[in-house]
């Protein structure tokens, strides 16, 4: 067949169609960039039709990311369509019929008035802005600051899915964060925080200058005499109290590189293995939990595998708020017909869609997870071929679960036992089934033991290994998983090598020219407790806002004030500066070089954008700075000779070079040599120990369970619009979305409270007090509450126990037992009254 | 005591049947049974009673007629009405004689013999005599029927749906209503072999709202055959369902129809793929018209052959056209394809009413193409219509008389386009618009010689680039308009009206 594309009849129906679209348009404005493109092609310049009618002049300016101008849309439809098909929100629909055809967000159901997004459930993903052809919907920074020029590929410094973005840069100035369609983990999509919450880059609080604290003031200092200040007190104090007394968090927000060099600095200079970062507080509890039962931490396939499985199981986790690209991707999967389950106490987004929601009471996890093995077990459901080829230890694993009849269970998780059983079945007959878990398994008093339970389960069904299949923990931050991947951690190097390791003692020795400190170090708890006692004197924070985000402030900020001498590097004046001596600005990701690793381990780019202002070095360059004033000279002129370091030192990491990261898909590791082209899928043949281990836990309650004077079950998370301490999505647009936290509670405790929605209630725990407004909803249980940590007013962390993971540390954020206290409106100061007004209603769906 | 057949169908009632029924009613000396329309209807009321030697009918009639008709005074016999007798009833063979929702009568008269007989065939069978009567869509698009059944049930999946188009928008049609709301249980037992041949266990009968009674009498209709059990076709059960439209012309257009019955904004989809390949719900669909549901069981009853002997060669089969306008004679007939147009007209539409001339005839309604007087000649099949530039569409008939302005009447085509357009495509979107406008502008003397060009330009863009028959059709009346009596255009665009 031939198919001929340029012939005169054809050329002749492009231009008749194309003044078609062009007779719509207003006569005296300029056409869209598009139209016009198309009419210089097809050499038209006038529209023959007299006095045509025009489209309806309407605008939606109710988002505060973009608007639509319906004068400039030609009704494709592709707006919708990116909704429907890219994001799954559905909140756009084409309104009118004929020539009035116009999209809309936000139709009443029954009257056909228009909402607009604000009114709709709009997520703000930006896929519809993208889809726009004629500049219809158009970002409020490109009508400001006019389209882009040029553009520099680069990935999204928000939650661990690692989109790739291509920067669109005009007269030296970002003007736009487009999702690139050739990102590996993204295919072109977005969320409202990657795709517009960056413009905090440009906020005017930013910190611009070295500022040391001279009693309860600032003063501006140069960068010289601030890196001359560090390089001396760490010297006097390591002097004066060993070198014990000096610690460094290091931040999962910053780059690989970032993190070496922090932790080479810790374990060259200073000598000492105290060094942790932000996953201590998130997935801790899975590395420990992999670590044990597969012999690796991390994701075991690829974002891509959601395509490829045959069901979806969501452990604790609630992607289409916290990873919305995955969620997206998740929902996507579920309408082609992948049945889904969601395990979660929360009736999320996902939860409502789902085949099957188990929705467990907070903290028992191991239950219901022992309970679906139970039934796995006892009707012949097991993969003997796998358990026999692949694993060991099988036995203990049954003996531990064969007392967990889901009978039994369902009075300790209140799921009803024909769930649990539906659940064991479907996740062991689909022939493929990918669980991705989150925070709801790992932030709890047993949260290593909630993961290996979810391990055992994939081995038991041979649901690893395969396209499809496989444990895949949702990392929270851009670069948590590449903190711990380059040894940002007490008691690993990089690459999860053992300290001990008389082989990587001399590598280490040959490369760094200094021992490799074989004594674990701190984690960060042990660090606070240091502090207390007055053992550590000198803490290097750089991008972590301790102070706002670990639970049990109050002990945190005691540990900060009891040092001697407290560094803070960040883009922000956080509420752990505000108790630093000595705070340094950092330069933000659009600002640097380097890299960050994704929650599927894939090794990305980043590049500078724009250069940092006013001089601000980027969180590498201070560490060799303050390095080389110590002794210790470190003389890199590129992050790429940093990461050759790290490919010398570490297997995994071993055929890892920037050459090879200019690609759009990065490398996924381990990555063995240079001619090895990466690893999508991780334990295909043999796990890295050979084989993967059954681990037998048993079900234990979480830290605090309720009484009579704290009867309600509190859970902390995030929500879609914010990111953990807020610091960047608050100085956005981001901002008239959601101005605060608030406490979600179900309608029945509501009624039996006498509480209304909007009401600010004081939540008490036996450690503080926080005020919130009441959000009323279905999404949590009776006697469960939720609300997020992100507005630093709240305080909520306050609430907080020290309770954590008895294996890995990591916090109980997800359960702590409250009561909710009506409020008399004369305790409330003028700063609450303010807050009150503020607070808006958050959409709950 | 008398017993007297009086038609219950719409058209009936709007020409005063439902008041001879309350005046029957009032009489105790009457037995009065509703049954279906013969399809005269410029003789309704009708009103029949039996006789030995058959039917006997009385025309016109109002309630000061009946004591004549029970004392036997006067009637026509009706095997002697010309418009009837003349034609070829197999579809509408119950017309007028038997009680819609009558099970037992519509058995009588050979009902379900289709069925039963699909039954005792394997589904390829089926399809086998489908083709061999090369029965083609009698919606409009006039595809082989046999060709969608064939790929509906080769296709593999777990769900596959018959749809009966019932939404029949075309001003001056209405074959579709009468077989609904006259002889339902043919339409159900169409249906039934369609879904026994592609292995469908749904099916849904897209009714437009604008017709309750129709909706009403289907409904009626599927609870009575499913409570004698007639919707278990061996060991599988076929649920039907009426589903009412929501006022939308261009709803009648397949996947339009399908978006509608998702429950989503009748806008048409791009084809391919079809929808025997991905219809409702993405599943395997057989959409076709009323009017050929309703020939399937003549076909399986009598054989593929016997449909296939009927006709012309590419059009097998029987025409059934719908004549309106300024005829003497406006109803219902049924004839071989074959005869010409000025024929029909002229045998069945008795020639133009008193006083009017004919000016023009449009076939296929609002989107059907118009002859002039002198073009009458063409034979009323498929082949010869697509040849002539025209549509036979749903079999609709409009005669126009000397009055007609033919600019206000492309002008009332483009409008009516321009309204029912559901705003997918450009073509249509814009082009009705722009043609309302062109057209506009010269009725008001404000045209000009460019007007009528860029005017035809428009045509052959939304003739090409659309992408639903809609915008393809709807400048065939105005284009035609224009060929035709180009001399009222040209003076209405100099303004001389």
């Amino acid at each position: 067949m031939v198919v001929r594309t340029e012939t005169d009849r054809l050329r002749r129906l492009r231009r008749n169609v194309l003044e078609l679209f062009l007779s719509e348009q207003a006569p005296d404005a300029p056409w869209p960039d598009t139209l016009r493109r198309l009419a210089e092609t097809l050499g038209m310049t006038a529209v023959r039709y007299p006095h045509p009618s025009l489209r309806v002049a309407w605008e939606d300016r109710s988002n505060p990311f973009f608007t639509f101008d319906n004068a400039r849309c030609v009704s494709c439809a592709r707006c919708v369509r990116a909704c429907d098909e890219i994001q799954g929100t559905h909140a756009l629909t084409m309104f009118e019929r004929g020539f009035a055809a116009r999209p809309v967000a936000g139709v009443g159901p029954l009257d056909g008035t228009v909402g607009g997004f604000a009114g709709s459930n709009c997520v703000s993903c930006g896929a519809c802005v993208k889809e726009c052809p004629t500049g219809a919907l158009m970002e409020h920074t490109v009508a400001e600051y006019g389209p882009s020029v040029t553009s520099v590929r680069t990935t999204c410094a928000y939650c661990g899915v690692g989109c790739a973005f291509d920067a669109g840069i005009r007269n030296d100035r970002i003007v736009t964060m487009m999702p690139a369609d050739d990102g590996p983990a993204n295919r072109g999509h977005a969320c409202m925080k990657g795709r517009f919450g960056w413009t905090y880059v440009y906020a005017p609080d930013r910190l611009q200058a070295p500022l040391l604290r001279r009693g309860d003031r600032w003063e501006v200092i140069s960068w010289d005499a601030a890196l001359n200040r560090m390089a001396n007190e760490f010297m006097r104090i390591k002097d004066r109290d060993g070198a014990d007394a000096v610690a460094a968090i290091s931040s999962s927000r910053g780059t690989n590189e970032e993190n070496y060099l922090f932790g080479k600095f810790i374990r060259c200079v200073m000598g000492t293995n105290h060094i942790d970062n932000c996953a201590r507080v998130c997935h801790s509890a899975t590395v420990t939990g992999m670590m044990e039962t597969l012999g690796a931490s991390a994701a075991t396939n690829s974002i891509d595998d959601l395509d490829r499985a045959k069901l979806i199981m969501v452990v604790g986790a609630n992607p289409t708020e916290s990873h919305p690209v995955v969620g997206a991707a998740i929902k996507r999967a579920h309408r082609r017909g992948v049945p889904l389950i969601v395990v979660d106490p929360r009736r999320t987004e996902l939860a409502r869609l789902a085949d099957l929601h188990l929705q467990l009471r907070p903290g028992t996890n191991v239950a219901l997870l022992n309970a679906m093995g139970h039934v796995m077990a006892a009707e012949g459901l097991l993969d003997r071929s796998f358990i026999a080829r692949r694993t060991e230890g099988v036995d203990d694993w049954l003996q531990a679960v064969s007392g967990c009849t889901p009978e039994s269970i369902e009075s300790v998780a209140g799921v009803p036992a024909r769930q649990i059983s539906e659940a064991a079945r479907r996740y062991a007959g689909s022939g493929a089934s990918l669980c991705v878990h989150g925070l709801g398994v790992t932030e709890h008093r047993w949260g290593s033991h909630g993961v290996i339970a979810l391990v055992n389960l994939a081995l038991a069904t041979g649901n690893l290994g395969r396209p499809g299949t496989g444990i895949n923990p949702l990392r929270g931050q851009n670069n948590v998983q590449g903190a711990s991947d380059v040894g940002c951690l007490p008691n690993y190097f990089a690459g999860y090598q053992k300290l001990d390791d008389p082989a990587l003692a001399s590598l280490h020795r040959s490369v760094t020219g200094r021992p490799l400190p074989a004594t674990r170090g701190m984690k960060t708890p042990d660090m606070w407790d240091a502090a207390l006692a007055g053992r550590l004197k000198a803490l290097w924070i750089i991008g972590y806002d301790v102070a706002q985000t670990d639970p049990n402030l109050k002990k945190v900020r005691q540990a900060l004030q009891n040092l001697d001498f407290l560094v803070v590097q960040d883009l922000f004046m956080s509420e752990t500066a505000k108790l630093a001596h000595l705070v340094l600005p950092g330069a933000s990701f659009l600002e640097k070089d380097g890299t960050f690793t994704n929650l599927e381990r894939r090794i990305q780019r980043i590049r500078k954008v724009v250069e940092p202002p006013n001089g601000i070095l980027p969180d590498w360059r201070v560490v060799c700075e303050v390095a080389t004033r110590m002794g210790y000279p470190m003389t890199y002129t590129h992050p790429s000779e940093i990461m050759d370091e790290i490919a010398r030192l570490t297997p995994m990491f071993a055929g890892v070079t920037y050459a090879r990261l200019e690609t759009a898909a990065g490398l996924q590791w381990p990555v063995l040599s240079p001619a090895h082209e990466g690893t999508a899928l991780m334990h295909r043949d043999v796990f890295p120990h050979g084989k993967a281990r059954f681990v037998p836990v048993d079900y234990l309650p979480p830290g605090e369970a309720p009484s009579k004077s704290y009867p309600f079950v509190l859970t902390t998370g995030r929500v879609l619009h914010h990111y953990n301490c807020g610091s960047q999505t608050r100085r956005t647009a981001i901002i008239d979305l959601v101005d605060a936290d608030v406490l979600e509670m179900h309608l029945s405790d509501a009624a039996r409270l006498m509480m209304r929605e909007g009401e600010i209630v004081r939540l008490v725990s036996a450690r503080g007090a926080a005020l919130l407004p009441l959000a009323l909803s279905d999404r949590v249980l009776p006697g469960h509450l939720f609300t997020s940590f992100h507005f630093p007013a709240s305080e909520v962390n306050l609430l907080l126990s020290s309770s954590a993971d008895e294996s890995s540390k990591c916090p109980e954020y997800k359960v702590s037992v409250v009561r909710v206290e009506r409020l008399e409106r004369e305790e409330l100061d003028a700063e609450d009254e303010e807050e009150i007004r503020h607070v808006r209603k958050r959409l709950i769906g | 005591m008398a017993r007297l057949y009086l038609s219950n169908d719409t058209s009936s009632t709007a020409a005063g049947a439902g008041r001879l029924e309350e005046a029957c009613r009032r009489r105790r000396d009457v037995e009065l049974v509703r049954t279906s329309a013969r399809g005269a209807f410029f003789l309704e009321p009708i009103v029949e009673r039996d006789t030995p030697d058959g039917r006997v009918a009385w025309f016109s009639v109002i309630a000061d007629d009946l004591p004549r008709i029970i004392a036997g005074q006067g009637g026509t016999p009706v095997q002697d009405i010309p418009f009837l007798n003349r034609q070829t009833r197999t579809t509408f063979a119950n017309f007028g004689v038997t009680e819609p929702l009558s099970l037992e009568g519509y058995r009588t008269a050979g009902g379900f013999g289709g069925l039963r007989a699909a039954l005792a065939m394997t589904a390829q069978a089926v399809i086998e005599e489908i083709k061999v009567s090369r029965l083609r869509g009698r919606g409009g698009a006039a595809f082989p029927v046999w060709n969608k059944w064939s790929v509906a049930q080769q296709a593999d999946a777990a769900e596959k749906y018959v749809v009966a188009n019932a939404d029949e928008g075309d001003a001056g049609t209405y074959c579709d209503r009468m077989l609904m709301e006259g002889d339902p249980y043919r339409l159900i037992e169409g249906m039934l072999i369609c879904a026994r041949a592609i292995g469908a266990r749904r099916g849904y009968i897209y009714c437009r709202q604008e017709y309750p009674a129709a909706a009403r009498t289907m409904e009626q209709a599927i609870r009575l055959a499913d409570e004698a059990g007639l919707l278990e076709l061996g060991d599988v059960r076929v649920e039907l369902e009426v589903v009412r439209g929501a006022g939308s012309y261009v709803c009648g257009e397949e996947t339009a129809l399908l978006e509608s019955l998702e429950g989503r904004r009748g806008v048409v989809r791009a084809k391919p793929p079809y929808p025997a390949m991905a219809g409702l719900h993405g599943k395997p669909t057989v959409v076709s018209n009323v009017l050929t549901f309703a020939v399937v069981p003549t076909i399986l009853a009598r054989g593929g052959a016997w449909h296939a002997s009927l006709g012309t060669d590419g059009s097998r089969g029987t025409a059934v056209l719908q004549i309106g306008g300024r005829v003497k004679q406006p109803g219902l007939v049924e004839v071989p394809f074959g005869l010409s147009l000025r024929q029909v007209l002229e045998e069945f539409g008795g020639g133009m009413a008193p006083g009017a001339r004919m000016k023009a005839v449009q076939v296929g309604g609002p989107l059907g193409s118009l002859f002039p007087e002198s073009n009458l000649d063409v034979p009323v099949c498929y082949d010869a219509f697509a040849k002539a530039g025209a549509i036979l569409g749903h079999g609709g008939i409009v005669v126009y008389d000397q009055d007609t302005d033919m600019v206000d009447l492309a002008r009332h085509f483009m409008a009516f386009t321009a309204e029912e357009s559901c705003g997918k495509c450009t073509p249509c979107r814009v082009g009705s618009m722009r043609g309302r406008e062109l057209l506009e502008r010269i009725q008001s003397g404000g045209g000009n010689g460019d007007d009528l060009l860029l005017l035809s330009e428009l045509g052959e863009t939304m003739k090409a680039a659309s992408l639903c028959g809609l915008g393809q059709r709807a400048p065939f009346p105005v284009m035609t308009a224009m060929a035709f009596f180009p001399d009222e255009f040209r003076r209405a665009a100099r303004g001389q009206v």
